[in-house]
């Protein structure tokens, strides 16, 4: 169903909710923006036309969290997530269409994370479209779009005055039942909004046998000269909406059993108690990042485990661009025999 | 199975029953624990395959991964051995009887046992890795499995002739009449009645045959190296030859990326793979 909301009335609605939710949405944090939850002065990041510096997927997958807790005598214990009942507003589809693909990653047949799956089931996800796509982002090369339902109970176009909300679930549809209807001359005007901004954004890279290179060029000197420059600082991970590497230690003081974000981008995140090192340079570790993301999901799930979000090329201190990398793959020969 | 709600990152209470040095160095120590739960006792043995590991969990030092070395029919208890190297192992070695450990598993596929009903079976193990192959050697002995396969040939070298592990059962096995065992250690030793050489050149000189034949290879990463192309030059098809792989592992269940080889995880889809499955994934071991 189609909706308007008008900006005014914003305020309210999100006052509304809270009665019954956490109410998350994006706000700036000293010098970063990052999903916090509503409060009385809160004055949220609406209008910028990027998505915030920290991804939402910490909503999910909190950059630290216990997992267990322990006692001194060797028992442990379970924790309980105790998740209330959520709306993340105004996360944006690059964001929403990440959570969904980490979906695949926590929630399995044979293993799934309880703690991933307790939010994920009292979360509604409200997004809010580009329609002034961002600089760095390239949703729309990695087959996603500045308007991409996925992952989504809502999704807002902004109107100036006024959004146009398309209702996409039953949560999303009672989140905004009170809502007078979108006259047909509006959503006609959505619909040119959504495909002008889709139209605006270049191809950053093509992607047609993208795959097939980085496999088949496994070892070649593009991985050398493409992580050169790389400080191994781990930012493109870290802010990365679809990475999800953690590492387990003990908060000895706590009694409890943490995990933390990690990054394969550290040295010591694959070092084995051997002293064996599979990924023992930047070159390795640049070739896992980038095969992961543009090889390893496709193989898993037959999507590209990038969203085009544009947070490594926005804040690697470097300089280094993915967009660039993959660019320079078109240069590589195709059909060099699969090393091994 | 285990329920939904099911925190898979808690480990079970386990107490250690018995707990002994498996070398002459005290690198090496066994540790044989016993299940607190009779419910955790039945899921584990539900779901056990050997060729699995499971994670060692000590309390503020954290977790190992660790083979399983023991076959279902021992006893109600699980038997790991631990090669003194970091923080948790160093844990481990100072337990003593009675302590109490945490446990999560039993984690990975495990060997492809059914696959290999009705065939002659090749164990090749080097060092520490061999303690998975111990279980899988203890399991196919056993008379109520030992007609399911045909001949049993086993290739086992370490450095030292103190470095060997489960010496009680591998002194017997060379009495056995249905086993056929090769013990190799590195360099030559006084009183030393078997092969001295390094694994792959023991296994070339053994040349079992790949007639109906499977060839399972654990040890360190230079041994495997060597082994693998060994066994393809006797005629053995990638297919029929396996090994364990082994990477630095947290979580164990396939989430937390560690162990990530191309689409794979080795925690959760292997550690066992055929070397036909391993030509398919990236070199990035």
């Amino acid at each position: 169903m189609n909706l308007i909301l008008e900006k005014q009335t914003l305020p309210a609605l999100l006052r509304f909710w809270q009665e019954d939710h956490d109410v998350y949405l994006p706000q700036k944090l000293g010098q970063f923006s990052h999903f916090m939850p509503l409060q009385e002065q809160t004055d949220p990041l609406l209008g910028e036309p990027h998505n915030t510096r920290i991804p939402p997927k910490s909503l999910f997958l909190p950059m630290t969290e216990t997992l267990v807790k322990y006692t001194k005598y060797g028992t442990y214990k379970e924790v309980d997530p105790e998740v209330e009942s959520r709306i993340i507003f105004a996360i944006r589809p690059c964001d929403a269409q990440a959570v969904k693909l980490l979906d695949t990653v926590f929630e399995q047949e044979r293993y799934t994370d309880p703690l991933w799956v307790e939010r994920r089931n009292n979360t509604i996800t409200i997004g809010l479209g580009c329609h002034e796509p961002c600089h760095n982002g390239f949703c729309t090369t990695v087959g996603y779009g500045p308007f991409n339902k996925t992952g989504l109970d809502a999704l807002l176009t902004d109107l100036g005055d006024s959004y146009m909300v398309e209702t996409l679930t039953e949560a999303g549809e009672k989140c905004f039942q009170h809502l007078t209807p979108a006259s047909a001359q509006t959503e006609a005007l959505v619909a040119e909004i959504q495909l002008n901004a889709y139209n605006s954004m270049e191809i950053a890279f093509p992607t047609v046998n993208l795959k097939e290179k980085l496999e088949q060029n496994f070892n070649s000197d593009y991985w050398k000269e493409i992580s050169e420059s790389c400080l191994s600082c781990g930012v493109c991970t870290f802010l990365c909406p679809t990475c999800f590497c953690f590492d387990i230690v003990d908060e000895t003081q706590r009694y409890e059993r943490v995990r933390n974000w990690d990054t394969c981008m550290f040295r010591v995140y694959s070092l084995e108690a051997s002293g064996h090192n599979p990924r023992p340079t930047r070159v390795e570790r640049t070739r896992q990042r980038i095969s992961h993301k543009f090889v390893y999901w496709i193989d898993q799930v037959n999507q590209i485990g990038c969203t085009g979000c544009g947070r490594c090329v926005r804040y690697c201190p470097v300089g280094l661009d993915i967009r660039a990398m993959l660019r320079q793959v078109q240069q590589l020969p195709l059909e060099v025999s699969h090393a091994v | 199975m285990q329920s939904e709600t099911h925190n898979p990152y808690q480990p079970i209470p386990m107490r250690v029953l018995r707990a002994y040095y498996e070398s002459n160095d005290h690198s090496l120590k066994t540790l044989e624990l016993s299940f607190e739960n009779a419910t955790d006792s039945q899921a584990f043995f539900e779901a056990f395959n050997p060729g699995q590991f499971c994670l060692l969990s000590v309390a503020g030092k954290g977790e190992s991964a660790l083979g399983v070395a023991s076959a279902a029919w021992e006893g109600d208890f699980v038997r790991f051995t631990a090669q003194l190297m970091g923080t948790v192992t160093k844990a481990l070695h100072e337990l003593k009887p009675g302590d109490a450990i945490g446990m999560r598993g039993p984690l990975g596929n495990g060997f492809p046992l059914k696959d290999w009903k009705g065939k002659n079976l090749v164990i090749i193990g080097g060092g520490c890795a061999f303690s998975t192959l111990y279980a899988l050697t203890k399991h196919v002995h056993h008379p109520d499995h030992r007609d399911d396969y045909g001949k049993l040939t086993l290739v086992y070298g370490t450095r030292t002739s103190g470095l060997c592990m489960y010496k009680h059962d591998i002194a017997s096995w060379h009495e056995s009449e249905d086993m056929e065992i090769h013990q190799a250690i590195d360099v030559p030793e006084e009183n030393w009645l078997h092969h001295v050489g390094y694994v792959p050149d023991v296994v070339k000189e053994v040349a079992p045959s790949p007639e109906n034949a499977v060839a399972v290879v654990c040890g360190p990463p230079i041994m495997t190296k060597f082994t693998l192309p060994a066994l393809v030059e006797l005629g053995f098809s990638p297919e029929h030859i396996y090994t364990s792989l082994e990477k630095r592992m947290k979580c164990g269940i396939g989430k937390c990326g560690r162990c990530n080889l191309g689409p794979k995880y080795i925690c959760k889809d292997g550690p066992v793979f055929s070397l036909a499955e391993l030509n398919e994934l990236p070199a990035d071991l």
